[in-house]
């Protein structure tokens, strides 16, 4: 055997991810709160000297192919039949997930279940008779943490086993009871007409008596007759039993359920947990609930802030009489420093190379193009990886699920549910996670109205561009973190907004979803859950910038550095191609206070990715501090507050509208999306502008 | 028998009930039985107040709309 074929499958939030990224060395997304993994994820293993090949699937409650994940999860498990499917339950609370379970056992029965969680479990008192669980699910049963790493050796030797056949597994047969005849009746017919073989028929019976949408159709497709036929029986179960045969078939699965706790779990101590019942009585308060969200929110940019810019520790050293310390913790702070890092390399590379002979426009683009763009993004590494890690630790706490219904009652009136929180927090990390985000939306509307309304929270790189000008145009502390956290408040707001409007306008239909979500208990964020978080997001940032400072920085060099006159020796570029490009946008920038080309320019690299933005500017002054190139180009207060505004909301990057296009495949939305945020920056950043024109700014 | 039918938002935080009907359309139907919310099993209310109502049920918390817990009906149990 060359290769093992693995699937993790499972409910949500049961510790899929966590155990793939434990086995593959991986660092998809782990977070504490149903339907975070929403895409397959792919990784490998070696075991024994064999490789695994190992697949993470979205988390689902059942198979029934009712939503996107559960058609992922469904159809991998039939089309691609893995060597083993590894079932995770979470073995704190098997009353639940041990629903998949049956259900999939049903399904497949080339599985082993990895009892996760059993930590936590043991921690609370829980005993699980390993052999009895065994016994009655007919597969191999292994208890593991995929969080402390206890098990995984065992389960990797229990998937060999059953993929190379050297223990045996047993279907899993639930008792339906009143609709035994009727499934016999049904599996009947299918085994004569020979349809639908690709799925075990008993299971294939009880789905279409369930009435499962995807099956039907798919027999309709066939054989059209069998279909009306299946459906006439069904309404007789209807009637006959007198209730709906779904209810029994579910019913019955959570009997068989009960009976399985009832002999296998043992609760030793019924250790209530006080700190999730505490908490809750806060987070679910209906006051101050939303209150600590937002500020919970509000608190991660105030400490991302802090680290950047030095405040308040400058400030209050300041009121101590401690000018000098307070000026030099400005200068020192994290980007401060490597950006004069950077400063430095830029300068001392390009007196070397000039001093080797290298003609000036080679060692200009060196120096400036490539080494002033590194140190441009680089300066922001540890102001990400901070924010990432504080991030991080919320999702993996278990507050946002909270948050979520906190803010529901406030979201109705702009026809979301609390659902809507998730697309809008996972926002502030990058946008396109956003987007994808939206597939956990039970309601097709509000899947589609938050897509389109998610970019409009600011990403991570237009934090950095919203940094950069809030230092480079105030110089009082108080005055940029106001500007900074105006614009999240602003964004949050408008995203309620631009969601209403496309409530009512696009969709027309203004009522709001009902929120149906599960609370997972709290628990203390782990290290190694919020180092996959930072380590995944900051090496997709630092890739994304490498690319685009070659791209990007390259590009931009060129288009300053040559013009229509050939290579401006002069440095004269007012005569660039740069120039030229830019002039073309001016006519819309001058309505917003911003004539110069430079900043369009800007505006246009940014389209590709809003980090373009600062590109651009180092670029154009020779700065690698992207402070320092917006001072050089002459900032005021009044320019930045129009820029920032311009900025965040003016077009979707490419990648965002990339994956808007995917999630929601209608070509006029993804348009109105833009055309919104075009108009939305015009209105904002211009109505700031003139009234700071007006009230004797410049 | 104690259980008068009330609806699961006429519960204060504390009280319990044991659900008898659902009165909502198919597929949310199926979704509430799936999470274990079905006809016979004991619910709990954690909160109750403006938003959602917070349930507790076969060991989960559980947030519900306001519209969907006025449509399932449960027995008092006191
Ligand atoms: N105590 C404990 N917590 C765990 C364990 N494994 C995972 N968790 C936590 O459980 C939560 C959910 O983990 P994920 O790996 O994201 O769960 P998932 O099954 O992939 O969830 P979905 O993608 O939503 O289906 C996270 O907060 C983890 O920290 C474990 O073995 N013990
Ligand atoms: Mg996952």
């Amino acid at each position: 055997m060359s290769e093992v074929l693995v699937a993790l499958a499972g409910s949500p939030n049961v510790g899929k991810s966590t155990l793939f990224n434990r086995l593959t060395g991986g660092d998809v997304h782990v977070a504490n709160w149903p339907g975070v993994t929403l895409q397959r994820a792919e990784g490998k293993t070696e075991h024994h000297g064999i490789v695994l090949r190992i697949i993470d699937l979205p988390g689902t409650y059942s198979l029934s192919a009712q939503d996107i994940g559960e058609k992922i999860a469904r159809e991998f498990i039939v089309e691609e039949k893995p060597d083993v499917m590894v079932i995770v339950v979470d073995a704190t609370s098997l009353e639940k997930s041990l629903y998949f379970a049956v259900m999939a056992l049903e399904l497949y029965q080339k599985a082993v279940i990895a009892l996760n969680m059993i930590d936590a479990a043991e921690k609370r008192g829980i005993h699980i008779d390993i052999q009895g669980l065994e016994s009655k699910l007919g597969v191999p049963v292994v208890p593991v943490s995929a969080l402390k790493g206890i098990g995984l050796g065992v389960l990797l030797d229990r998937i060999l086993d059953v993929a190379q056949g050297r223990v045996r597994t047993y279907p899993l047969r639930v008792d339906y009871n009143g609709l035994e005849p009727f499934i016999h009746e049904v599996e009947r017919l299918l085994r004569e007409r020979g349809v639908l073989d690709k799925y075990p028929s008993r299971w294939a019976a009880v789905r279409l008596l369930e009435g499962d949408e995807v099956l039907l159709d798919e027999l309709k497709k066939i054989d059209p007759e069998l279909a009306e036929k299946v459906n006439s029986i069904r309404e007789r179960a209807r009637i006959e039993l007198g209730e709906d045969p779904e209810r029994i078939a579910i019913s019955s699965r959570y009997s068989l359920i009960d009976e399985i706790v009832c002999s296998t779990v043992t609760r030793v101590k019924l250790a209530a947990p006080t700190l999730t019942e505490k908490l809750d009585e806060l987070m679910l308060h209906p006051v101050a609930g939303p209150i600590v969200s937002v500020l919970l929110i509000l608190f991660t940019f105030f400490l991302i802030f802090a680290v950047n810019t030095g405040f308040p520790l400058n400030i209050l050293f300041d009121h101590m009489g401690y000018s000098e310390l307070a000026a030099l913790i400005e200068e020192y702070s994290l980007s401060g420093i490597l950006g004069s890092l950077f400063d430095w390399l830029s300068s001392a590379l390009s007196e070397w190379l000039t001093s080797m002979g290298y003609a000036d426009w080679l060692v200009g683009l060196i120096s400036d193009g490539i080494i002033g763009s590194i140190g441009t993004l680089a300066s922001f590494i540890p102001l990400l990886l901070m924010a990432y890690v504080f991030l991080g630790a919320m999702q993996d706490s278990g507050l946002f699920p909270r948050a979520a219904v906190s803010l529901d009652n406030l979201f109705r009136r702009f026809g979301l549910s609390g659902r809507a929180f998730f697309p809008a927090a996972l926002g502030m990390g990058c946008s396109v996670a956003a987007v994808v985000s939206t597939r956990a939306m039970d309601d097709d509307r509000e899947r589609m109205v938050t897509a389109m309304a998610s970019p409009l929270i600011p990403c991570q790189a237009r934090l950095l561009v919203l940094l950069a000008l809030a230092s480079a145009a105030f110089t009082n502390p108080l005055e940029q973190s106001a500007l900074t956290v105006s614009i999240y408040f602003l964004s949050f707001v408008l995203y309620l907004l631009v969601s209403k409007f496309l409530n009512k306008f696009v969709f027309k239909v203004e009522y709001a979803p009902d929120l149906v979500m599960e609370l997972p208990p709290y628990h203390r964020p782990s290290l190694r859950v919020i180092w996959w978080y930072a380590r995944s997001n900051t090496e997709h940032f630092v890739k994304k910038a490498g690319l685009l400072i070659f791209v990007l920085g390259v590009a931009t060099w060129f288009l300053l550095n040559f013009g229509p006159s050939g290579y401006l020796s002069q440095g004269d570029i007012s005569k660039s191609y740069a120039a030229i490009l830019g002039n073309l946008l001016t006519p819309v920038t001058s309505l917003i206070g911003l004539p110069d080309w430079k900043y369009a320019l800007a505006f246009e690299v940014g389209f590709v990715a809003k980090e373009g933005l600062l590109i651009t500017f180092s670029s154009i002054t020779g700065a690698a501090d992207p402070v320092e190139a917006l001072r050089s180009m002459g900032i005021t207060p009044l320019k930045a507050v129009s820029m920032a505004l311009a900025m965040n909301y003016y077009v979707p990057c490419l990648a965002t509208v990339a994956a808007l296009f995917s999630e929601l495949r209608i070509g006029k939305y993804v348009l109105l999306t833009v055309v919104i945020e075009i108009v939305l920056a015009l209105l904002l950043a211009g109505t700031a502008y003139w009234i700071g024109i007006l009230m004797g700014f410049s | 028998m104690d259980g008068n039918l009330v609806p699961l938002i006429a519960l204060r935080p504390g009280q319990r009930g044991r659900v008898v009907t659902m009165n909502v359309g198919r597929g949310k139907a199926r979704r509430l039985m799936e999470l274990g919310l079905l006809p016979g099993e004991v619910v709990e209310v954690v909160s109750n107040s403006v938003g959602p109502v917070v349930i507790r049920v076969r060991g989960m918390t559980l947030a519900l709309g306001r519209n969907v817990a006025s449509r399932v009906w449960v027995e008092v149990i006191s």
